[in-house]
């Protein structure tokens, strides 16, 4: 047989298109959206997968791929491209049977995807999402999963008891086993919100999928409909405790946010990893940075690439920007290939990749530690022209 | 039009630096080999046959270099060779590149049809069209090409080749280890010639037991008028790093901006091994003036007029100036160093001062604490 038989395969849904990034997601799709000056977001399961010893990754795509596509490409920055490994981009197609089209739902994406799964006859099918930044080893869920005998594990944090009712929150017996799954209950029994990462065996979730796509009153997701689907016929369900750090980088906030939490002598967030839990990104040819004279940088990232002759506070430059001379970068995020002239001024903001704040220009505004922080944001390759403004919270 | 390259990684010595590494392979720019500013040459061509020939101490070359994908020559027809010596009926070692291409020659006489060969030295850096430089090889005819610099020779820096040509541009001498006055081109010793040409002077040259590639095989034929020589002058930036002075003058040279962009943003990237390290982080105290920092980095005290590479960890209060710092070394609290060279992996204490010259810094060896 040509394909290795795999103990455990990945699949990665990252079709989705992140309306609630706005312009950040207009032209890519959210899981290629820049991260932590280097990366993107895909970076962190992808990694993470390859840290586990996970070695066929399907990522399920729909919504603008052709950046993602172009950034996945043969896998190679991740390991994913020798004989018997692979990072394949699975993309809708046209089938036989008029159960082609669009992906209709997270459980829709799988469900089509039957025959990659079956090439490589795996136990176990880890389905994972494109949009979070975390460091975890799935490696250890599959042993806990294998270990308990189970159907299906959700791995789940504890949340705060006042926020529990914006996610799924799995209720569960003291031996973890799941005995009821609610979607953003108002009342909240428990604090343990499902992370939207799936250990699946493979031969129960296939049945299930099956069943859910001939019910055409099935929305075809995994939350609303696979999970209840598999509680109801009494599977054996398992809760898998995780808590490390785990953000949700859905909207321009969290984005935000989560870049933030990379910095600081102890960051709530260590990038920095060993071989064991490194996260690889595609490297761009850049050279080394340069720090001019004139700069000033403190408690921030610079990625490669740059030439830096402003002032830099509290910001993640991306590879390949340019901050000029007498310019101020101060809690921003700014994505790849930014230039930033000189004289310009950029606060609370998130810049786009290639995006250009002209001389002089003022994007966003000085918050307080206790203000409601409004992020300004430009898109891939907006323009601030010289001496305007860009105010606290607009987008352009 | 096929062009093959060959690359001599042990090619002169850069005092402690090329201890235990080759010429190739010394680390150079925060992120880079020598060797890579050639392979990139070679490959944004469309040179895709490289031979590489090593001596002596060629580990970390072949650790560098691997299966050469991130130059794209890990697949298709040609792509990476490695030329290790093994031991010949006529000689202990080489005695020149002429012998070393003789015991190469199933490589030359075998391998792909190239019709053309660019050779490369690896003490010499730039970013050199390699494209146009062989079109202008085959388009004049001659035997050999040979790529110079204008604004090396001084009377005093001794040159393996220098070249003196007229107002017309016709060659009025070649000299050989020679510290040549103003005036003389400089050889960066890139060479372009035809295969075949190349096979029949290295097969006689050996059979009369010549062997200088310089001396032997371009001065000598010159004199005896039986070679054609093209003199191809290089108008960028290039840096002959033949010795640790020259070494630390060059890589301090990149923080001058015209410099550093004609070295990496001239006519083509330069790639190297991806390390994929995290992005350099700046604390709250550091400052950073005037400095070349890689990736990796964590920057808490003072550097100026510096370069940083990979995972370099400048300590709170520690000062740096005039240092070339290499990957993953650490300069403890407090500790002072001015004009030094840090290979890789040192340490250097808290509190420590080490303080070199300009034209002596000093050379701190591989994985040592001070």
């Amino acid at each position: 047989m040509y394909f290795q038989k795999k103990r455990c395969i990945a699949m990665l849904l990252a079709g989705g298109q992140g309306s609630r990034l706005k312009v950040l997601t207009e032209k890519t799709a959210k899981p290629a959206v820049p991260f932590g000056g280097k990366y993107r977001i895909i970076d962190f399961p992808l990694s993470n997968c390859v840290n586990s010893g996970i070695d066929i990754v399907g990522i399920l795509t729909q919504y603008q791929p052709l950046e993602l596509n172009e950034y996945i490409g043969n896998g190679q920055p991740w390991g994913l491209n020798k004989t018997h490994s692979c990072a394949q981009i699975l993309p809708p197609y046209e089938r036989h049977d008029k159960k082609s089209g669009w992906y209709k739902g997270t459980a829709n994406a799988i469900y089509q995807n039957i025959d990659f799964i079956d090439r490589f006859d795996p136990e176990y099918v880890v389905v994972l999402s494109g949009d979070h930044i975390y460091k975890m080893d799935y490696a250890a869920m599959v042993d806990y999963h294998e270990k308990n005998n189970a159907a299906c594990t959700i791995a789940v944090r504890s949340v705060p008891l006042s926020e529990a009712s914006r996610f799924g929150i799995l209720n569960t017996n003291p031996d973890n086993s799941i005995y009821e799954f609610e979607e953003k209950p108002k009342q909240p029994k428990s604090t343990n919100a499902s992370m939207g990462i799936y250990v699946f065996t493979w031969k129960v979730l296939k049945e299930a999928l099956i069943a859910d796509e001939d019910d055409p009153n099935s929305s075809n997701d995994f939350g609303k409909n696979i999970i209840p689907a598999l509680l109801n016929q009494g599977q054996k369900m398992m809760a898998y405790n995780f808590d490390g750090y785990w953000k949700d980088v859905g909207t321009i906030d969290s984005l935000w946010e989560a870049n933030m939490e990379l910095l600081g002598k102890e960051p709530a967030f260590n990038i920095r990893g060993d071989e064991r839990t490194k996260i690889y990104a595609r490297n761009n040819a850049l050279p080394s940075s340069y720090i001019d004279a004139g700069a000033k940088v403190a408690n921030s990232f610079v990625a490669e690439g740059c030439e830096v002759y402003g002032t830099v506070k509290h910001s993640v430059i991306s590879i390949g920007c340019t901050i000029g001379d007498g310019a101020l970068v101060e809690d921003s995020v700014v994505m790849p290939g930014v230039v930033i002239e000189s004289g310009a001024i950029v606060r609370h903001a998130i810049l786009g990749e290639n995006s250009k704040v002209c001389k002089n220009a003022v994007v966003g505004g000085a918050f307080g530690p206790k203000d409601k922080k409004k992020i300004s944001v430009t898109s891939k390759g907006a323009v601030i022209e010289a001496n305007t403004v860009l105010l606290p919270g607009e987008m352009l | 039009m096929n062009v093959m390259g060959i690359i001599f990684a042990n090619d002169g010595a850069i005092g402690g630096l090329t201890d235990k590494r080759t010429t190739a392979s010394v680390p150079f720019g925060g992120r880079y080999r020598q060797v890579d500013f050639h392979l990139s040459n070679m490959t944004a061509a469309g040179i895709r046959h490289i031979g590489i020939i090593s001596r002596h101490n060629y580990q970390s070359l072949m650790h560098h270099i691997g299966s050469g994908e991130e130059w794209g020559l890990e697949l298709g027809e040609g792509g990476l060779e490695f030329l290790t010596p093994y031991a010949m009926s006529t000689t202990d070692n080489y005695r020149g590149k002429l012998e070393t291409l003789y015991s190469a020659m199933d490589f030359l006489e075998f391998g792909p049809q190239d019709d053309y060969v660019v050779m490369t030295g690896s003490a010499i850096l730039c970013n050199l069209d390699m494209r146009r430089l062989v079109d202008a090889h085959i388009a004049s005819g001659k035997d050999i090409t040979v790529v110079t610099k204008a604004g090396i020779a001084n009377g005093v820096k001794q040159l393996d080749l220098a070249i003196k040509l007229d107002d017309k541009g016709q060659i009025t001498d070649i000299a050989v280890d020679y510290a040549a006055p103003a005036g003389y081109l400089a050889s960066m010793d890139v060479f372009v010639l035809s295969k075949a040409w190349l096979i029949t002077q290295v097969k006689e040259c050996i059979a009369h037991n010549l062997y200088h590639m310089d001396r032997d095989l371009v001065l000598g034929l010159w004199q005896k008028k039986a070679v054609s020589i093209n003199v191809y002058q290089f108008d960028g930036v290039a840096m002959y790093n033949e010795s640790v002075e020259d070494y630390f003058r060059n890589s301090l040279a990149l923080i001058d901006q015209d410099v550093r962009h004609d070295m990496f943003n001239g006519y083509h990237p330069i790639y190297t091994k991806v390390r994929d390290r995290v992005p350099s982080y700046y604390g709250e105290a550091c400052e950073i003036d005037n400095c070349i920092v890689a990736d990796g980095c964590m920057l808490d005290g003072a550097a100026k007029n510096s370069v940083l590479f990979r995972q370099v960890t400048i300590s709170e209060g520690a000062e740096v100036e005039n240092c070339v710092i290499m990957n993953d070394s650490v300069v403890g609290e407090g500790a002072q160093i001015k004009y030094v060279i840090l290979d890789k992996d040192v340490t250097v204490r808290p509190g420590a001062v080490l303080i070199g010259t300009p034209k002596n810094p000093i050379v701190i060896k591989r994985g040592e604490i001070v």
